[in-house]
């Protein structure tokens, strides 16, 4: 779905007319900006770190085919099983042979699985799907988008999200729901998804061509049971994923937890392979107590171009902090209704014209103030606002 | 909702055909000059870049702007004065720039040529060189307009000979010094802002004696995150008397004013300038220093909405503190 820059605007004085937007927002921003400082000074490694995958990335980027082919290679070497998706589509079909029309499903938030639209594909197919983390799955009860790549719920307060985990969930809930109230209710709902789950779809923060290791943060747990419980696991991930060893995308989790503002992250998940035991005769048997197979869905749509384009490729280097969004004077207004039908803000202006073509981004180009102050705080030194400068000429010249 | 390709096509043909982004005499340009006796010839030419004096016409051109945003025929209208590149002639007769704003501009340009004096910095003037930058078109991703623009503005900074040229606002001194060399149209020029000459000769500078009150800071995000003009703005408020207060943005992570997208989104733009206005005034400062005629602009009119203190410009707050 591609927005004209009068259809943003219209969705973007929408959100600056709706007070509670505003006001979830703003409790939001107040809390979240600046965050990655304190950690940055606490923990100084972590910008020697974050130079490092910056390094990193931009060889995975300068020699794409060759890590897309090596991490395919590793992965099948642990026994999981690679595909590689050209298109959104291509990835939705794969992902729905995968599952095979069995349900429930349970997912852990992923930007690209949003970006290929999953979630409403197989819904669409008849499979019952449930997303596990809770601003995830908030967004999915009110049928709106991510307002935030780590927090997709930001723009709701208390009671919006209440009235809604109340009403699509049949919840019970006190009359003056606290935050605690809800993720309580919720633990208890999701709980039996969890344990009936068929297949469990998770992203993925980095892969390691080296060992097709897959790397995955978080704080909540819900990855832990996503990617454990069920038989099958799949992961959907974008090729700017692959990191060229084990080490270095380690080091990614932990810089993009860091800038995300969440150091240490509660949880770091390594996953090399489906589930298995050598235990009797030292016979390996895969399929012990977590899953039996493990899929890992590469997905291009548009990345394997922009790496090849001078106007697009830093962009991959982007490791998902958000960190661009909670500075950014625009999107403190506006959240992710400014950026794309997905993604938002200044990383998602750019992800946009990856995604959908640089004419998709290019309108919303027009919103960017070249203020230049996401680029100062880019772990991995994307220069966003030059970047999407250069994209204003794509709606300029036209 | 306003049309926005329209805006664009807009400002391109004013500048095509007057030199200018808005309909505005030239003679606006340099009409602060008249009476003060600047050399003509010199080894440091000051390029004023016609923010400053274009800001005024800028200000009614875009509260036109915004008050057809809010008109269901406004886009409509816009529509078609872009494809008939007529608006500049509409607009031609109906921008009456404030008179108040049009002498503060003339105020600041020249406290900041008082300034330069001051610290022993001579400079020389061309009126018939000085202009308009087109940093709007590059901002607005119109290069090829820019390109044709600036190669003019290029070649004439050129034959005049001098070597430095000195600029007095961020985005000025952004579009010679980085853009222009990026793309590889400025000969070999050096480029300061009035701001680093001051503060390079800040010995000879005759400031009175005493305390001047306190001035909030708002850093200029060209100057503070692209040409790391950071510390010269501080040492010279504070060597003038002032006692600085710094917003919670500030420097290197200082906050826009939401200027560069007023033409495009006013009511977006103005929240923006709304946030930036309240943390300023937070400081409890008597008044708010800016160093860039957009963010004074904007500043200003947030200030009003808001009952802040009053925004003033760098070069005046400096001047007054000058031994006569």
């Amino acid at each position: 779905m591609r927005l004209t820059l009068e259809e943003v605007l219209e969705q973007v004085y929408r959100g600056l007319e709706d007070p509670e937007f505003q006001e979830a927002l703003r409790r939001a921003v107040s809390n979240a900006e600046g965050k990655h400082l304190e950690k940055l000074r606490s923990h100084p490694y972590l910008s020697a770190l974050a130079r490092q995958v910056r390094e990193a990335k931009e060889e995975v980027i300068n020699n794409i085919d060759t890590y897309v082919r090596k991490t395919m290679e590793s992965l099948r070497r642990v026994k999981a099983t690679p595909y590689l998706a050209e298109t959104a589509s291509e990835a939705r079909e794969i992902v729905y042979r995968i599952v095979g029309g069995e349900g429930p499903v349970v997912m852990s938030k992923s930007m690209v699985a949003e970006e290929v639209g999953l979630r409403d594909y197989l819904s669409s197919r008849g499979v019952e799907i449930w997303e596990t983390d809770l601003g995830q799955l908030l967004v999915q009860l009110e049928h709106g988008k991510p307002m935030h790549t780590t927090a997709p719920a930001i723009h709701l307060t208390v009671d919006r999200a209440a009235r809604l985990v109340r009403d699509r969930l049949g919840v019970d809930l006190p009359p003056k729901p606290r935050p605690e109230d809800i993720v309580a209710a919720v633990r208890v709902f999701l709980r039996e998804k969890f344990v009936r789950a068929k297949a469990g779809i998770s992203g993925a923060n980095a892969i390691a061509a080296d060992t097709g290791a897959v790397v995955l943060v978080e704080n909540e747990g819900n990855i832990r049971l996503v990617t454990g419980l069920p038989e099958k696991h799949i992961v959907i991930a974008g090729i700017d994923k692959i990191l060229p060893n084990l080490d270095i995308a380690l080091a990614e989790a932990l810089v993009q937890a860091a800038y995300a503002g969440l150091y240490p992250p509660t949880y770091i998940d390594v996953i090399a392979g489906p589930s298995n035991t050598a235990d009797i005769e030292h016979h390996r048997v895969y399929g012990a107590h977590g899953p039996r197979e493990l899929h890992v869905v590469l997905v291009d749509n548009g990345r394997l171009n922009a790496a090849r384009d001078p106007d697009l490729r830093d962009q991959l280097r982007c490791i998902r902090c958000g960190r661009c969004q909670w500075e950014c004077p625009v999107w403190q207004q506006t959240a992710n209704l400014w950026g794309g039908p997905v993604y938002g803000g200044p990383m998602g202006v750019l992800w946009t014209a990856i995604t959908l073509g640089k004419e998709a981004g290019a309108g919303l180009a027009m919103l960017c103030l070249n203020c230049g102050r996401c680029d100062a705080v880019c772990p991995v030194e994307i220069p966003l606002s030059r970047l999407i400068r250069n994209l204003k000429k794509y709606y300029a010249e036209k | 909702m306003l049309d926005v390709r329209s805006i664009l096509s807009i400002l391109a043909s004013n500048i095509k055909a007057t030199g200018l982004p808005v309909p505005a005499p030239r003679e606006a340009l340099y009409s602060w000059s008249e009476g003060l006796s600047i050399p003509k010839d010199g080894d440091t030419l000051l390029y004023t870049g016609g923010l400053y004096q274009l800001l005024p016409y800028i200000e009614v051109y875009s509260s036109q702007l915004a008050k057809l945003e809010d008109k269901r025929s406004g886009g409509l209208l816009l529509r078609a004065a872009g494809r008939f590149s007529s608006l500049s002639r509409i607009a031609g007769a109906i921008v009456r720039p404030s008179k108040r704003e049009v002498e503060e501009s003339k105020r600041i340009l020249q406290s900041i040529v008082r300034l330069l004096d001051a610290a022993g910095v001579r400079v020389a003037y061309r009126r018939e060189v000085d202009g308009y930058s087109g940093v709007l078109l590059y901002d607005m991703g119109l290069d090829d307009d820019f390109k044709k623009h600036f190669a003019q503005v290029a070649r004439s900074l050129a034959q005049t000979g001098a070597r430095t040229i000195v600029t007095v606002d961020p985005h000025t001194t952004h579009v010679l010094r980085s853009v222009a060399r990026r793309l590889g149209l400025l000969p070999e020029l050096e480029v300061k802002t009035y701001l680093e000459l001051l503060a390079e000769n800040i010995d000879n500078i005759n400031f009175k004696k005493g305390r001047a009150g306190t001035a909030a800071i708002h850093d200029s995000c060209l100057y503070a995150r692209r040409e790391n003009v950071i510390a010269q703005p501080r040492l010279l408020l504070e060597r003038a008397g002032y006692q600085i207060l710094e917003p919670r943005r500030s420097g290197r992570l200082t906050y826009c004013c939401g200027g560069p997208i007023e033409s495009i989104a006013p009511k977006l733009s103005s929240r923006i300038a709304l946030a930036r206005i309240g943390e300023l005034a937070d400081t409890g400062a008597e008044r708010i220093a800016t160093m860039c005629p957009i963010c004074l602009a904007n500043l200003k009119r947030a200030s009003r909405t808001a009952g802040g203190p009053p925004v003033v410009d760098l070069s005046l707050l400096l001047a007054e503190r000058l031994e006569a």
